[in-house]
């Protein structure tokens, strides 16, 4: 008579888990938002030099459950729209893919929903699916500026995968894994992947940017602009909806950054004790939205052609040279990850003194034809 | 002990894709038609997922629901039509196709039950490691090859829609 | 108690006929692209069922399943770009009406 964790009978324990996952990982979506939202509230207005949130709750912090209860109470506007059942749609499409990412991301060396061994794609498709759920909705709303504002992000969001997918392809060279654990077991103690494909790091980081339509990427969502893109025609708890997509998909861009990059839950004294994974994983995750919020408040937005030739003209050049380099260099040294190191740290210095050198030389030529043409 | 589980997914996966396939053909309204599209391209990933062939899955989910839907979405906001019932219920010739295709359609599926063999027990591993081996080694030239017809698809899509600046 | 093979297959010829159906039938030039996307779909799905049963060393089903969804989205892109170009010429896309080449 087999017996189950906790000693409960292995044909409930089944059933049970599923659901006790599926009630963490909602847990887990809804309690990172709140902090979150929290948490951008305060960095921005720290960084902008004003204080934020104050009075409700000690230091604001009850301001997000303000906030919630607010939306909640919301009245439900609907203009006259092109398709009922397609607006009310739109904000599930948006969320459930990312709620399903969480599943692969490994939390402890043991704590993690499911070990695919196509974990890494498995995250890749989810991302692909937000698209639709952002053209139907901007297409829903029977508005021709969020009409637009939707086909604008889409556009955003496809071209940006290609540089996303060919820097993950990059690790995964390296690595020889697409499952998250496999990648994660891969960087044990100093090893990490950081130190060796800087680079994918730095791009993929770009990419994550714009396919969670954060600043300097969010010119299909910004408030100032195309008075909200698709999100227009959404109110109360529905705009909460998108907005919790968002702030979800943000955590999952972090924790696979932490994941690739930084070694998932490696940290001091973690042999010893398993569940102190967990703890050096949110840290690690937490310091990359921190990182996207500290980003968010600094940099101005990009107009939507800058956005584009940013992507097709500099970042797949980049992250298809740095694939090629990496291939060929793990054929000729199939032993060593240094050779690796040594030219993707190349390819970052030459990224970062060359790019705004270029920028420069073809700003003073656009002037100068606006000049003469003037 | 969950052995039931197996049969019950492949018959859920098997109505809901020939339900909205149907509708598809049916529907009056094209964006139905299209998110039904979506819909089964989901349930055919799910039946990928049955037979073990998990990247095959992933695939089928990122292209077709995440790029070919999209474009279809794309064709269905540029061309509006005038709100005229199109569905398959008004066609004059609904009952010519019925009839070429019913038939062939039952005898085909009735001979097809003769594969007794199951197909969901096949002892064999995930099928990433055969599949990469078999794409990027024995078919490397038509791979190459696809990725010429994509270029040239993405050039021929581009220059066929250009307007022609006066 | 397992699938057995052929009604993986039986599954993969009735998508294929609502596909052809489709083709058929239906007038508007993006629903006839839908209905072909169906066909293609039903035979993925056969190649894929087949390929999992009886190939023993390399997946040549899901080889030949990669390179149709190549061809699928290049046909898609291709396929609508065409029925734009058409409809900007006159606004219909019924391809009962675009019949100026027919003899």
């Amino acid at each position: 008579m087999p017996v189950g964790p906790f000693g409960i009978d292995p044909a409930i324990w089944a059933p049970l888990r599923l659901v006790i996952a599926v009630l963490l990982a909602v847990g887990l979506v809804f309690n990172g938002a709140l902090a979150q939202i929290y948490l951008e509230r305060k960095i921005q207005a720290i960084i902008q030099d004003r204080l934020g949130p104050l009075h409700t709750g000690p230091w604001g912090l009850l301001q997000t459950f303000a906030d919630a209860i607010k939306l909640l109470g919301k009245e439900d506007i609907r203009a006259r729209l092109t398709d009922k059942w397609f607006f009310l749609a739109a904000p599930s499409i948006v969320f459930s893919p990312m709620l399903a990412s969480y599943v692969v991301i490994p939390f402890a060396p043991s704590i993690v929903g499911a070990d695919l061994n196509v974990g890494l794609l498995y995250l890749t498709t989810l991302g692909s699916m937000t698209v639709l759920g952002i053209v139907i909705a901007g297409w829903a709303s029977n508005n021709k500026y969020s009409l637009i504002g939707g086909l604008r992000s889409a556009g955003q969001l496809i071209s940006y995968e290609v540089p996303q997918i060919l820097s993950l392809v990059t690790v995964v060279l390296v690595v020889g894994t697409l499952s998250m654990v496999g990648i994660a077991e891969s960087q044990p103690g100093w090893q990490l992947n950081v130190l060796v494909l800087p680079l994918a790091f730095v791009t993929y980081f770009i990419a994550g940017l714009a396919e969670t339509n954060r600043n300097p990427f969010d010119l299909p969502e910004a408030e100032s602009e195309l008075v909200a893109g698709f999100l227009t025609e959404y109110s109360g708890m529905r705009w909460a909806i998108f907005f919790l997509a968002e702030y979800g998909e943000v955590t999952v861009v972090s924790s696979i950054v932490a994941t690739l990059w930084f070694g998932a839950w490696h940290g001091p004294f973690v042999e010893v004790f398993p569940l102190l994974g967990v703890l050096w994983f949110t840290l690690k995750t937490y310091f990359f939205v921190l990182v996207f919020m500290w980003i968010r408040a600094t940099l101005p937005r990009l107009r939507i052609d800058q956005l584009m030739s940013l992507c097709w003209k500099i970042l797949i050049p980049l992250t298809l040279t740095n694939l090629m380099v990496t291939a060929v260099l793990l054929l000729v040294f199939p032993t060593t990850v240094v050779p690796v190191a040594i030219a993707n740290w190349i390819l970052l210095a030459l990224f970062v003194m060359v790019l705004p050198y270029v920028q420069r030389r073809r700003l003073v030529a656009l002037r100068e034809r606006l000049r003469t043409a003037a | 002990m969950y052995d039931f589980i197996e049969p019950a997914l492949f018959a859920v996966l098997t109505i809901a894709t020939i339900a909205s396939g149907a509708g598809v053909i049916l529907a009056n309204r094209i964006t139905t038609s299209a998110l039904l599209m979506a819909f089964t391209f989901l349930n055919v990933a799910g039946m990928f997922l049955l037979l073990g062939a998990e990247t095959v899955a992933m695939f089928q989910v990122l292209i077709y629901v995440g790029a070919i839907t999209v474009l279809i979405l794309y064709g269905v906001m540029f061309t509006p039509q005038s709100p005229r019932p199109y569905g398959l219920f008004f066609q004059t010739q609904k009952w010519w196709a019925a009839l070429f295709v019913v038939p062939i359609a039952i005898f085909v599926a009735l001979v097809s039950f003769t594969f007794r063999d199951s197909a969901t027990l096949a002892p064999k591993g995930g099928d990433l490691l055969p599949l990469a081996t078999s794409v990027f080694r024995d078919f490397a030239f038509p791979f190459e090859v696809a990725s010429v017809l994509l270029l040239a698809a993405m050039v021929g899509a581009i220059v066929l829609v250009k307007r022609d600046e006066e | 108690m397992a699938v057995p093979l052929g009604a993986f297959i039986a599954v993969s010829a009735v998508l294929f006929f609502i596909g052809t159906a489709g083709v058929l039938v239906r007038r508007n030039a993006v629903v006839i692209l839908m209905s072909v996307e169906l066909m293609l779909n039903a035979t993925n799905l056969a190649l894929v069922a087949f390929s999992r049963r009886y190939s023993s060393i390399d997946e040549r089903g899901s080889v030949f399943v990669v390179f149709i969804f190549v061809v699928a989205a290049a046909e898609v892109a291709v396929g609508l770009a065409i029925v734009l170009s058409a409809y900007r010429n006159r606004p219909t896309v019924d391809v009962d009406e675009i019949r100026s080449m027919r003899g």
